[in-house]
């Protein structure tokens, strides 16, 4: 009975406070709150039907990014070449086109060449021993020279048919329903449903959280690990192909930067760069706010330069409201097992 | 009784025969042969170093062997990872926890071995629901209730793991049980219901193999005995034919008596403590939720000791004096001075020091040499202008560590993480010594290291006093209080509930088992309300 007259103590603000600093999912969306709130006293605009659409259409492709980092986070890796990955399969998906493949050709070989990139990353990791960061740092390399050697640093074009822009978004699929926008809530579903609901999912968290844990319970931790890195591969191609029908070309350097946004998405969504920590849900919500962020000082009228800057303060205070979020729950766990154990406040 | 497993031709479940296994020149095990018999507890016993863990490592496919044949029903075996040894019912407790934090106690419990559903026709989806039904009366027989098992298993204590790691291991239907120092840490209840589960999984035909320091432990539970030592078996012996001493002997190789006999009493009997100058006064210190009312003075040339069950608030009391954890009301006095630490490295700077519990976690810097680890509090020592490490100074004091205490290394520049644990232990004591502190807490000096190392600990922290320092030792082994502290408090729900004060002096009048008595009696009684 000690249990409720103590909680009770607590007033409801320093509840709900305390309650948006352990749930970091809760934290982000406060996040996005504030910045609408912020936008709409400061530029109705912001708040305008028709710029909000465009900004969460806009999101879509770092947002599918973003749910394939979060799970190569939660398994303990960190995808660089994700971005470059998206480029290369946006690449074959146009080349394929051009070749007189049918569009679910092309589509198959661009979901075959991000597993195959993905496949890469989990072979120098796990076989050769390498670290995650170079491994995907040295991918990220190789990926963008193949791009730029077969491209010859000309864009590819000429690929588009009339299917193709519903692929992009361009052409909207029913109403203000974009196909962009059901691929990423599939993409959601999937990844969300593996991570809460199934074996693979359980043993993303493990390898993330204890690789020995993981390895002395039967987990076989490097088929895990590199399973993860197939998963944002093909996350990859999957942006990677609706990137290629947003654009209408395929620049060799189409995929550059994506990587720090994936990055940034997924940490904002409360996944910890240290493994174990991360939901689909977070990731989603990351992808929207950074992507208003963005939109917010596009309205404002600052130069798009800028908009990296914006990225990195957003990624430094994400990291930092983590940590907080990690420390404060900590503590609050501690005040519940002390209360439970019957020491008074 | 349940079907028994098939047995090979020499009527053994496991025959472990000629396995070696070298790492870079040190040989850890050595031609040795380990055979369990059907339904029996077969005790592995062995100093630090003997090479338990190895083999160990090996029946539960952590560790390939250089050479040597396991065979389990008669049946070899090929085991190159974990899943294979579960998979032929080799279940093993580690020391070292196998739990993930980040998953919830049922996760954890089912990790590797998940039961599924069948969802939108693919058998794919987790069952989470029939997980926990299989466990739920095992989860609460170990005092875990079912909200425990949706928690996630980094929040709870070192005990509460412990506990999650057994039922984990007896969730599933095992031939060959492997508990590597399952009771460590754990309490008297805990330890009891544990043996009752050896026994009734022998009952039920299963073998076990069972890592101990605690050798009092083995006799009515036992059967057989294998001692190691030093990568090799010595023999194996039934244990209702030996006595403890017999065991050490076999362990160490030194014929009985010749230890420091460890519960006579302390040459520091006579030492009048009441007079000398106080070092650390604490008054009415309260930290939220942790610590409520705590007043004690620690003086000069004694050993205070600091009893009671896990989640007393001994830990946290440490970390207070230490400043590692804020208090929230109160004064702490240093040599009569009233300070308050920012930090532990301010109290460095004034002379306290504390050895942590759980030295693998929070202790050693297992990448880095036993000197560095050594000198790292104290680094001025043995640098120039504040930056420039001498490290053949380094090397040297190290090597003088290395001798004073006994640390069993052939170079001190070795890595850390390549010693048995007592000789870790002794180089973080080591560590400590090095910044020259006024004040010394041990937090569960002890834990995890042999008898002998044990011993040696214990003179390292009674030298210390007696040459001028002070220390506060936490130990869960109330035995092991009362033997080494000239007083000792008892906590409880954050709270000092009583003292046994003189603690030498009734050593001497015999009263070892009386004194030991009332510290259980008021650290586990129902005394206040």
């Amino acid at each position: 009975m000690e249990t409720t007259s103590s909680q009770k103590n607590q007033t409801i603000v320093d509840r709900v406070v305390t309650r948006l600093l352990v749930d970091p999912t809760l934290g982000v969306l406060a996040l996005l709150v504030l910045i609408c709130l912020l936008a709409a006293f400061t530029l109705p605009v912001f708040l305008n039907g028709s710029n909000l659409y465009n900004l969460v259409n806009n999101s879509l492709v770092v947002m599918i990014l973003a749910m394939g980092m979060t799970v190569v986070l939660v398994s303990g890796g960190i995808d660089l070449s994700i971005g470059t990955t998206m480029a290369l399969c946006a690449g074959v998906t146009a080349a394929a086109m051009n070749f007189g493949l049918p569009l679910f050709a092309a589509l198959l070989a661009a979901l075959a060449m991000g597993a195959l990139v993905g496949l890469g990353n989990g072979l120098l990791i796990t076989r050769l021993g390498l670290p995650d960061f170079i491994a995907t740092l040295a991918m990220l390399g190789f990926a963008s020279g193949v791009l730029y050697i077969w491209t010859k640093g000309v864009p590819i074009i000429g690929y588009m048919v009339p299917e193709f822009y519903i692929v992009g978004g361009l052409t909207p699929l029913a109403g203000p329903l974009t196909l962009p926008m059901v691929i990423a809530l599939l993409v959601a579903l999937v990844l969300g449903g593996i991570l809460g609901f199934t074996r693979l999912g359980t043993h993303f968290f493990a390898v993330g959280s204890s690789k020995t844990g993981a390895m002395q319970s039967g987990v076989r931790v490097e088929r895990v690990r590199m399973q993860a890195y197939i998963v944002s591969g093909l996350a990859a191609a999957v942006a990677g192909i609706i990137m290629a029908g947003r654009n209408t070309n395929v620049p060799a350097d189409l995929g550059n930067g994506y990587e720090i946004q994936a990055i940034a998405a997924a940490v904002i969504g409360g996944a910890a760069l240290s493994g174990g920590r991360g939901r689909i849900l977070g990731a989603i919500l990351g992808a929207i706010t950074l992507a208003a962020a963005v939109n917010l000082i596009n309205l404002v009228g600052v130069p798009s330069s800028y908009q990296k800057i914006v990225i990195g303060g957003i990624l430094v205070a994400a990291v930092l409201a983590n940590r907080i979020s990690a420390v404060v729950s900590g503590k609050v766990r501690q005040r519940k097992a002390m209360v439970l154990e019957g020491i008074p406040a | 009784m349940t079907e028994r497993p098939a047995l090979g031709a020499d009527g053994l479940l496991l025959n472990v025969d000629g396995i070696s296994k070298h790492y870079e020149g040190v040989t850890a095990l050595d031609d040795v042969g380990l055979q369990v018999r059907p339904a029996e507890i077969h005790a592995l016993l062995g100093g630090n170093g003997a090479g338990k863990s190895t083999l160990i490592n090996i029946l539960s496919g952590l560790t390939l062997p250089d050479g040597g044949t396991i065979t389990l029903s008669g049946h070899q075996l090929d085991l190159r990872r974990a899943s294979d040894a579960l998979g032929h019912g080799i279940n093993t407790i580690h020391q070292e926890l196998s739990l993930v934090p980040a998953l919830t106690t049922l996760d954890n419990i089912f990790l590797g071995r998940e039961v599924n559903a069948r969802f939108l026709g693919m058998n794919v989806k987790l069952d989470r629901r029939r997980m926990e039904e299989r466990v739920r009366a095992l989860a609460a027989e170990f005092g875990l209730s079912q909200e425990d098992l949706k928690l996630p298993v980094g929040e709870f204590g070192a005990l509460k793991k412990r506990v999650v790691e057994i039922v984990k291991a007896l969730a599933f239907d095992t031939r060959l049980l492997i508990l590597d120092e399952p009771t460590s840490g754990l309490e008297e209840e805990e330890r009891l219901n544990l043996f009752e589960h050896m026994r009734r999984l022998r009952e039920k035909g299963v073998s076990l193999i069972w890592v101990t320091h605690h050798l009092e432990e083995l006799y009515g539970l036992a059967d057989s005995a294998t001692v190691f030592r030093d990568g090799r078996r010595v023999g194996t012996v039934n244990v209702s034919d030996t006595t403890v001493d017999d065991l050490l002997g076999m362990m160490f190789g030194i014929a009985a008596g010749e230890f420091g006999s460890t519960s006579s009493a302390p040459a520091l009997a006579e030492v009048e403590v009441e007079s000398r100058e106080e070092v650390l006064r604490l008054t009415d210190v309260n930290r939220s939720y942790v610590l409520r009312d705590i007043s004690l003075t620690v003086r000069q040339g004694e050993i205070l000791g600091i009893a009671g069950l896990a989640g007393a608030g001994r830990t946290e009391l440490a970390r207070a004096i230490m400043g590692i954890d804020k208090i929230s009301s109160g004064t702490v006095h240093w040599n009569g001075n009233p300070v308050k630490f920012s930090g532990s490295s301010a109290a460095y700077r004034k002379g306290l020091a504390m050895l942590p519990e759980d030295r693998k976690q929070l202790g050693i810097l297992p990448e880095l040499s036993v000197s560095e680890n050594i000198s790292i509090s104290s680094l001025d020592r043995v640098s120039r202008l504040g930056f420039v490490l001498k490290s053949r100074d380094e090397v040297s004091q190290a090597e003088s560590y290395r001798q004073r205490l006994g640390i069993k290394t052939a170079d001190v520049r070795e890595k850390i993480r390549n010693l048995s644990g007592g000789n870790q232990q002794k180089a973080i004591v080591a560590r400590c010594l090095n910044t020259n502190p006024d004040l010394l807490i041990f937090d569960e000096p002890t834990q995890g290291i042999d008898v002998s190392a044990k011993v040696e600990v214990h003179n390292l922290i009674r030298e210390f006093v007696a040459n001028g320092g002070a220390a506060i030792v936490i130990a869960s082994e109330i035995g092991e209080l009362v033997e080494l502290s000239h007083r000792v408090v008892i906590m409880k729900k954050g709270r000092l509930v009583g003292s046994v004060d003189n603690v030498p002096h009734a050593l001497v009048s015999g009263q070892f088992e009386a004194v030991k008595n009332r510290i259980l009696a008021m650290s586990a009684g129902r005394t206040e309300s």
